[in-house]
């Protein structure tokens, strides 16, 4: 049983990735929007350098929150077409494999557009990094998967709503809050060097293993809510 | 409205509104700095505290909801939040008018207030949902949604305690309260506590009036009504007081918090009538 979750997860995100590459069409509106807060945000502040670290926490994930927002109401929306969601529901294949497989999916793909953004951030905002390098990875990867996880969660439940793409933020937004002010906090702590961020790596850490059980016990419930 | 007793409820409780803004006003002490302004504090925290149980009821309604798919589940659920809402609306808008008086200052990003605000965001979201959900499938993705923002409660008051402590907190403690003001704010807590059973009592029943389009139910939940409304009344009569700037926010107080209550109880009784019309198209008895 287990065996077969996870072969089936395995099949799922690869069949994510494969038609995100031949598509490109999240990842590159991901992107691009992505580039556009930048350039918005340098035009609307134009930072020192001092000033320029003390912001680029909440800047970064700010530019990075809503566009996995963006890729998250995609990658269900895909599901919709040709009633795929439905034939999903009827086949015996476990819907948690359905749920880790967009979410691990999801989480490659937001974690790719932060490799390709985090050194555009680094150029236009001059940044350099006081604090170890290494712990930015760790407060990025648990962060990344905080905001995937819910959000894949929440994107499935809003495309069973009338205003499917306004719905998602709506609902992701307020209980990621705590998960947002753990990140933000955390990278400008690591960012300006003033103290260890390790309170809010567990934070994040705790945050990631509720949520994942919360969203591993109740999306059966909500794939199937009629 | 079958029972009795909701009217029993709606007497004792215009009875003891009435008593404990007369406390408030009159009984209670003036307080040393803030004077009038702090009477604000009457209905603040009441108001939080019936929000609380509210929100708490709507959690336990969720898990129940998605334990046994019960209708009556899923009207306590809704009745919870919105009502809830409501009492916390009344909390966030109480607040700044006291404390733009005591701090100088609407908002502050402190612990607590910040907490309050995602509270409210949060319940918020949860009644946005409901509202736009498709059919059939409302109940059950709500009672999922209660049940996160249930668990990301504790998780926010965490948060805030550990990363945002440089704020001021907020000067409530009950150790420093005055024995009287103690009594009055505890003749307060019971009246308003007894407010919000009153219109959960009535949102409830007309969730389930909603679910089964009964025009029974509706002709006498509509007699309900009229006595949950009639306490507002007495709030407005304008005691003479001598400082007239500490009273000026007392009154905006009242008014600002009976304003969304009274409106609230408008938005029920318009829901009424529609349900009223809708019974009567379908020709029901």
């Amino acid at each position: 049983m287990s065996q077969s979750l996870i072969k089936l997860t395995a099949e799922q995100v690869g069949k994510d990735l494969r038609l995100e590459w031949r598509s490109r069409d999240v990842l590159n509106s991901m992107l691009f929007f992505a580039l556009l807060v930048v350039v918005i945000f340098s035009f609307a502040f134009s930072p020192t350098l001092e000033e320029s670290r003390r912001m680029a926490g909440g800047l970064v994930w700010t530019a990075f929150l809503f566009s996995t927002v963006m890729a998250l109401n995609q990658s269900w929306a895909r599901e919709l077409r040709n009633g795929v969601l439905d034939a999903y529901r009827v086949s015996p294949a476990p819907p948690e494999a359905l749920f880790f497989g967009k979410c691990i999916g999801n989480y490659l793909l937001v974690l790719l557009l932060e490799c390709l953004m985090a050194p555009l951030f680094m150029v236009f905002y001059n940044l350099t990094s006081v604090g170890p390098y290494w712990q930015l990875a760790v407060v990025f990867l648990l962060g990344t998967w905080a905001l995937v996880v819910n959000g894949t969660f929440f994107a499935a439940m809003s495309i069973r709503t009338r205003n499917r793409e306004l719905m998602l933020p709506l609902l992701l937004l307020p209980i990621s809050i705590p998960a947002v002010v753990a990140m933000v906090t955390g990278t400008t702590l690591i960012l300006t060097g003033e103290s260890s961020p390790l309170t809010q790596i567990k934070f994040l850490g705790g945050y990631c293993v509720i949520f994942t059980t919360a969203c591993y016990l109740l999306f059966e419930t909500v794939l199937n809510a009629e | 409205m079958k029972s009795p007793f909701f009217y029993l409820l709606a007497i004792i409780t215009l009875g003891l509104l009435a008593w404990g803004t007369y406390q408030a006003l009159d009984v209670a002490p003036a307080e040393a700095t803030m004077g009038d302004a702090q009477r604000i504090f009457y209905y603040h925290v009441p108001a939080a505290t019936a929000a609380s149980i509210l929100f708490l009821a709507n959690f336990v309604a969720s898990i129940w909801f998605l334990w046994k798919r019960s209708p009556v589940a899923d009207a306590i659920a809704v009745t919870g939040a919105e009502v809830g809402v409501v009492f916390f609306g009344v909390v966030l808008v109480s607040g700044p008018i006291w404390a733009r008086y005591a701090w100088g200052t609407f908002w502050v990003w402190d612990a607590r207030l910040t907490t309050s605000l995602i509270l409210w965001l949060l319940y918020v979201s949860y009644l946005i949902l409901r509202s736009s959900s498709e059919t059939g499938s409302t109940s059950v993705l709500a009672a999922a949604l209660a049940v996160f923002a249930a668990i990301d409660m504790p998780i926010v008051y965490m948060a805030n305690r550990w990363f945002r402590t440089s704020h001021p907190q907020p000067m409530i403690g009950t150790d420093r309260l005055d024995p009287a003001m103690q009594k009055v704010l505890l003749w307060n807590m019971l009246a308003f506590c007894l407010f919000a059973l009153l219109i959960a009592w009535f949102r409830f029943d007309l969730e389930r009036t909603s679910q089964k389009i009964n025009l029974l139910h509706i002709q006498k939940a509509s007699k309900g009504a009229i006595a949950v409304v009639m306490p507002a009344v007495f709030l407005f009569i304008d005691p003479v007081r001598e400082h007239m700037l500490q009273h000026r926010y007392m009154v905006f107080g009242y008014v600002a918090v009976w304003t969304i209550y009274i409106g609230y109880m408008l938005y029920l009784f318009a829901k009424l009538r529609r349900l009223h019309r809708e019974a009567d198209e379908l020709e029901m008895t």
